[in-house]
């Protein structure tokens, strides 16, 4: 329990941190967001209204507490480029990126791990030499390109799948895959290690002196055991989704999150690409805080004594 | 203690008889035995020491009569292993599984480990009951709780709860213990259950284990390196050397008149509180890897008293007119 308040406590912190670095970041990355709201002819008096209103000139922290102030009272603002309520962006394209978010997490663990089994139980044999040349090819691969190869191959080629698109089964199935190939080639590895070092453990021949069918011993036991360090780590691949999401939805036209960032940070659209990134930082940090109660429940070794 | 001592000969047949056991480790396409022709009988209500060396061979055949060998890379190769007249080699995995923890249990050298860390003590106890008995969780679960006492775990009710790591070393090897006696076994192997203790809690484990093997008359395979447990618990004791049984005697014939080299370089190496001597004395050397086994006696290059014939020829376990069991040409008489 004390794990847990201290997990959350860390957490804000890290929030609010993160918060005051994107706000930052943002200001300092150049370019003008006045620039797009006003028409190319507009004089420098009016250039310099438009800045006075959106509270431009004001200093840093004055400018950083407003924000903070109306994103509290519930105003998340407009979009600078087409006067969209951001409450309403995050609405539409949340849901779609929910969607891409949660075929990929199901990959990586409904895959990875039975792959990561099957290469362990069949240790030397040619399941695992095929499962794990995959998973390194997986590893090795960046997503980008995976993702322009498979709309080549997909698409192009073999014509089965559309190359982008929005929200059907069909087009979901190359950016999902796409976003989950690395997380699940480290979760491939990662089972078939921990089962491996968990097989060689001195309670597994307890186990069976115990007179516990084989199939007990491995399925209850030794993969109870080895499902610690995977859930620990499944914040780190919830992350890495949430990342990869970026890159993954721009390539594809996958209208989400991501995408409306990437448009935003170009754009310079201040409140979309401030509040967006806040909103994709907060899901990483719950889903390792999500990681974090969860190792605990599986490692009873971190529960008090 | 000697009143349980059976001889080879005539009376009740053995409970457990190993007969003419070779276990062999691969390596690179080689093969190499580390257990080689090992007869051993256990008879029902005594307690039977296995003592030797590190390495010699002793856990591979406990691992043996369990069926529990690391294989690959170890097996056993040939031989034959009685329980009450069935060949345990011949057994397929099912009915294997049933003989564990049922008629033969063991218990290992590390409680720390040996226990599965993710689950509590009593769900370990009530799913092994539950693999071999017909029992409702409830019942299982009540069965643990009465074994957990009898084997001396303090407040064992809440026990049933606790995760190993929460245990003590000793607390964990009760648990061990509950874990093989809760469905009374006809057997108890125990490979070194003390050698991971605590010198004080070593006493307190070896005491459990004899009352143990008295109130359930069972049998007992105490497989330790430590002679001075031996002396204290054993009714028959065999040594091993090298993958070999070299000795085997009633524990007082034993300890009063070894008969082979190694069991009387043994006996010197122990420290004696009623002999001064500046240093203790050891066996010089060490035992022989399996892929470099001297062809004649494995002893012969650590003994005093070997002789030509220890060089070339394998002696074979002598039954002398005494009834005394070694394997040795040259057996000399002990002088400590």
């Amino acid at each position: 329990m004390k794990r847990v308040i201290a997990r959350t406590a860390y957490m804000v912190i890290v929030l609010v941190l993160s918060s005051i670095a994107v706000f930052y970041a943002i200001r300092l990355s150049g370019g003008d967001a006045v620039a797009a709201r006003v028409p190319a002819s507009a004089s420098a008096e009016e250039r310099e209204a438009v800045r006075e209103q959106l509270g431009l000139n004001d200093p840093f922290h004055q400018q950083y507490f407003d924000y903070v102030g109306s994103i509290l009272s519930g105003d998340l603002g407009n979009s600078l480029t087409n006067n969209a309520r951001i409450s309403t962006l995050i609405a539409e394209h949340g849901k779609n990126s929910l969607i891409l978010g949660v075929a990929a997490f199901v990959l990586v663990f409904g895959l990875g791990i039975p792959l990561g089994l099957l290469a362990s139980l069949r240790r030397n044999s040619w399941w695992d030499g095929g499962i794990m040349s995959f998973s390194v090819a997986g590893m090795a691969v960046p997503n980008f390109w995976l993702a322009l190869l498979a709309v080549w191959l997909f698409a192009s080629v073999l014509g089965w799948l559309p190359s982008a698109g929005c929200c059907g089964p069909k087009q979901l199935v190359l950016p999902s895959v796409v976003l989950a190939m690395e997380g699940m080639a480290l979760t491939v590895r990662m089972t078939r290690s921990a089962m491996l070092e968990n097989l060689n453990q001195d309670f597994v021949r307890t186990l069976r002196a115990g007179g516990l069918s084989e199939v007990r011993v491995v399925v209850k036991h030794v993969f109870r055991n080895a499902l610690v360090p995977i859930v620990s780590l499944a914040g780190l691949r919830i992350g890495q989704i949430v990342g990869y999401a970026l890159v993954v939805e721009t390539i594809f036209g996958w209208p989400g999150l991501g995408q409306v960032l990437v448009n935003a940070v170009l754009r310079r659209d201040y409140p979309v690409a401030q509040f967006f990134s806040l909103v994709l930082i907060a899901i990483v940090l719950l889903s390792n805080w999500l990681a974090d109660v969860g190792y605990t429940v599986v490692n009873p070794r971190l529960r008090k004594a | 203690m000697t009143e349980n001592v059976h001889h080879a000969g005539p009376g009740p047949g053995p409970l457990l008889s190993i007969r003419e056991l070779h276990t062999s480790v691969s390596t690179r396409g080689e093969s190499f035995d580390v257990v080689r022709n090992l007869n051993l009988d256990i008879y029902s209500n005594e307690i039977l020491c296995l003592v030797g060396e590190s390495g010699c061979g002793k856990s591979i055949t406990a691992l043996s009569v369990m069926g529990l060998l690391p294989t690959p890379p170890v097996r056993v190769g040939s031989g034959e292993i009685l329980f009450k007249g069935t060949d345990l080699l011949k057994l397929g995995k099912r009915p294997m599984r049933k003989i564990r923890a049922d008629a033969i249990s063991m218990i290992f050298q590390d409680p720390l480990t040996s226990l599965d860390p993710v689950f509590t003590v009593g769900s370990l106890i009530t799913e092994v009951i539950r693999a071999h008995r017909d029992m409702g969780a409830h019942d299982a679960r009540e069965l643990a709780g009465d074994v957990l006492a009898k084997v001396g775990l303090p407040d064992p009710a809440k026990r049933l709860d606790s995760y190993p790591h929460q245990l003590s070393g000793g607390m964990r090897q009760r648990v061990m213990i509950a874990l093989a006696l809760v469905l009374d076994p006809d057997i108890l192997i125990a490979d070194e259950p003390t050698t991971a203790l605590d010198v004080t809690v070593q006493a307190q484990i070896l005491d459990q284990l004899m009352h143990e093997q008295r109130e359930r008359h069972m049998s007992m395979l105490l497989i330790t390196h430590d002679l001075a447990v031996v002396a204290a618990v054993a009714d028959r004791v065999a040594v091993m050397y090298a993958g070999e049984i070299v000795e085997q005697a009633p524990v007082d014939q034993l300890f009063d008149d070894p008969r082979h080299p190694y069991t009387q370089g043994l006996l010197r190496a122990l420290p004696q509180v009623t002999v001064k001597r500046k240093r203790l004395d050891p066996i010089p050397g060490l035992v022989p890897p399996p892929q470099m086994m001297p062809p004649g006696c494995r002893f012969s290059p650590r003994c005093p008293h070997a002789i030509e014939t220890c060089w070339n020829e394998h002696p074979d376990l002598t039954d002398t007119t005494d009834n005394r069991i070694f394997r040795c040409f040259n057996p000399q008489p002990f002088t400590s």
